[in-house]
């Protein structure tokens, strides 16, 4: 009996926390279909009593904000693919291959991780303006090529797949190419995964560098305009409601569908870590 | 440096090994390692590319830095931020993991999912919410706790208040590294002290909390790194505002290097930085290699 009444009080703590936890989000979102009238009003409601989706569309017209929301899927998707194929590709080299000087590249790749993004922006900065890659997406998805927290998670992740199925493989004649893109591949879909929502989630909410090397509006990504709308109508409560949902809503919709492979692959990796 | 070592080495595995080894070499001297001599350089000059000023001034960057007001003030503002936000994570964190991981507890799949969310989700966009929810005029924290106060331009609440906003978001990730932890105790252990009659709060205090001291450290360490760096908060959420209260080191950075342009004084912080994050990471690992 005694212990009924702890889980229950447990239980009750836990669901009260996960309150907490998700209210900011249920406010935004509902609050983005309220009348400015009503965000402002004195007496507020957390459903609105006039539901509109006036928010949406005011604020798709004033700055074509879905441009931006479609560069910012753009540019995570084809930076996400990469990542994911570079810190595949690494982490089976450094996991499965033996060769000199392995564990000082490991070693490097662990370390860069440790470097503050202060240190190194300003002269990324001017090397992408001596390079010409200004204003271009050359500059958003090249210097994003290769991730050492990627590399890492990846060569933690292939290290558990058992030599004894490469060897099977090679000994019927496979290539290393074949082998990898065949069986390491799909063997590693949990570590994967974690990347891809890391990755994801990174280059979609990164603001600094998108707003240092690209000019133009039009090809402007979704964090910087976001900023930038704030600037710009900091009194269309509704309309900014309204933008900050699109900027969350796709992040949690990808989390909940991949979040039993991402907090496997999170996990294993940190107590292998 | 490529030599065979192994008979079974084929030749695509050499071929492959080559490629790779060279791309991530050659990627990472250009976007990590030249830029980090070029910074480090950087630091003893004026540099100012709007101006084309490249001229060298010996330590006086790092003079200036370190006696300047605002860069003691956000050493110091920095120091509360990361210590309140990196005690709560792991007491809320413990906490919560233990909680989910305790029998007594259903849906503990749909718990971690819950409480994991903040941390996946973009903190431009959530810096932005908490702002709104902050506000007096359209906010809800005010009328949820029946208070009257300006949170983000009071400067007596400015910094707590984002810190409460990094606490929210950051919790989760303190619960689903040590529910990890908590899986992957060994079970004997626990098992052992229950059938010496452990209390439920001797086995947690004597067995599980030094077993997960390895967990505790990396997450200590990992958010020590990242709350040096952090700044989008500040930048969305005051600016450093109310007067200096809440400037934060890396929004100084920010602010030196791209509103006015001094590269050479905000690389000398820069790399200020960096020797802490390096100090503070070490005696981490100190401590934890003392005390086993």
């Amino acid at each position: 009996m005694n212990k009924k009444i702890s889980g229950m009080i447990l239980n009750l703590i836990l669901v009260f926390l996960g309150i907490i936890t998700v209210y900011p989000f249920v406010w935004m979102f509902l609050s983005s279909f309220k009348p400015n009238k009503e965000i402002l009003a004195f007496n507020q409601t957390l459903f609105p009593q006039t539901f509109l989706i006036d928010n949406y569309i005011r604020m798709n017209k004033s700055f074509q904000f879905m441009d931006l929301f479609f560069n910012s899927i753009f540019i995570t998707v084809v930076t996400t693919f990469i990542v994911v194929y570079t810190s595949t590709i690494c982490g089976f080299v450094l996991s499965k291959y033996k060769f000199k000087g392995r564990n000082l590249l490991f070693g490097f790749v662990l370390s860069t991780m440790m470097i503050p993004w202060s240190v190194t922006i300003i002269p990324k900065y001017t090397m992408i303006q001596a390079f010409g890659w200004m204003d271009s997406y050359k500059a958003l998805i090249i210097p994003a090529m290769f991730s050492g927290f990627g590399i890492f998670m990846m060569k933690q992740q292939i290290e558990s797949i058992p030599d004894e199925i490469l060897e099977a493989t090679r000994i019927d004649g496979a290539n290393e190419f074949y082998i990898f893109h065949k069986i390491i591949l799909p063997l590693s879909k949990n570590g994967i995964s974690s990347i891809a929502i890391f990755q994801f989630l990174w280059t979609w909410e990164d603001f600094l560098w998108p707003y240092l090397v690209i000019n133009s509006q039009d090809k402007q990504l979704l964090a910087v305009g976001l900023k930038m709308f704030n600037g710009q109508y900091s009194t269309d409560y509704g309309a900014l409601f309204a933008a900050t949902t699109i900027s969350i809503i796709p992040v949690i919709l990808i989390y909940i569908i991949f979040q039993k492979q991402f907090i496997a692959g999170i996990a294993a990796s940190a107590v292998k870590g | 440096m490529f030599k065979k070592n192994s008979p079974l080495q084929s030749k695509s595995e050499i071929i492959l090994r080559n490629i790779v080894v060279t791309f991530m070499i050659v990627f990472f001297s250009v976007f990590l390692i030249i830029p980090i001599f070029i910074a480090f350089a950087g630091s003893f000059h004026e540099w100012n590319p709007l101006s084309g000023t490249y001229n060298f001034l010996g330590f006086e960057n790092y003079k200036n830095v370190l006696s300047s007001e605002l860069f003691l003030k956000s050493l110091w503002n920095t120091f509360i931020f990361a210590t309140i936000a990196i005690v709560f994570r792991i007491i809320l964190g413990l906490g919560i993991a233990y909680a989910i991981y305790c029998p007594l507890i259903k849906w503990k799949s749909f718990f971690r999912v819950i409480f994991y969310m903040p941390v996946v989700t973009p903190i431009v966009a959530v810096a932005f919410v908490w702002k709104f929810m902050y506000n007096p005029q359209i906010g809800v924290i005010n009328d949820i706790f029946g208070l009257d106060i300006n949170w983000l331009l009071n400067p007596d609440t400015a910094l707590i208040a984002v810190v409460i906003m990094t606490i929210w978001k950051d919790f989760g990730y303190a619960v689903v590294m040590f529910m990890a932890g908590l899986y992957s105790l060994p079970a004997d252990a626990l098992e052992a002290a229950v059938v010496d009659g452990a209390s439920p709060w001797q086995k947690f205090y004597y067995i599980t909390l030094p077993l997960l001291k390895p967990m505790t450290l990396f997450v200590v360490i990992t958010s020590i790194i990242s709350y040096i760096q952090a700044y989008v908060q500040i930048l969305i959420m005051t600016e450093g505002g109310p007067g200096t209260q809440t400037y934060l080191t890396s929004y100084i950075i920010y602010e030196e290097a791209f509103v006015k342009y001094n590269f050479g004084y905000a690389s000398a912080i820069a790399f200020i930085v960096f020797v802490i994050t390096a100090g503070l990471t070490l005696i981490s690992f100190r401590v934890s290699s003392t005390q086993k």
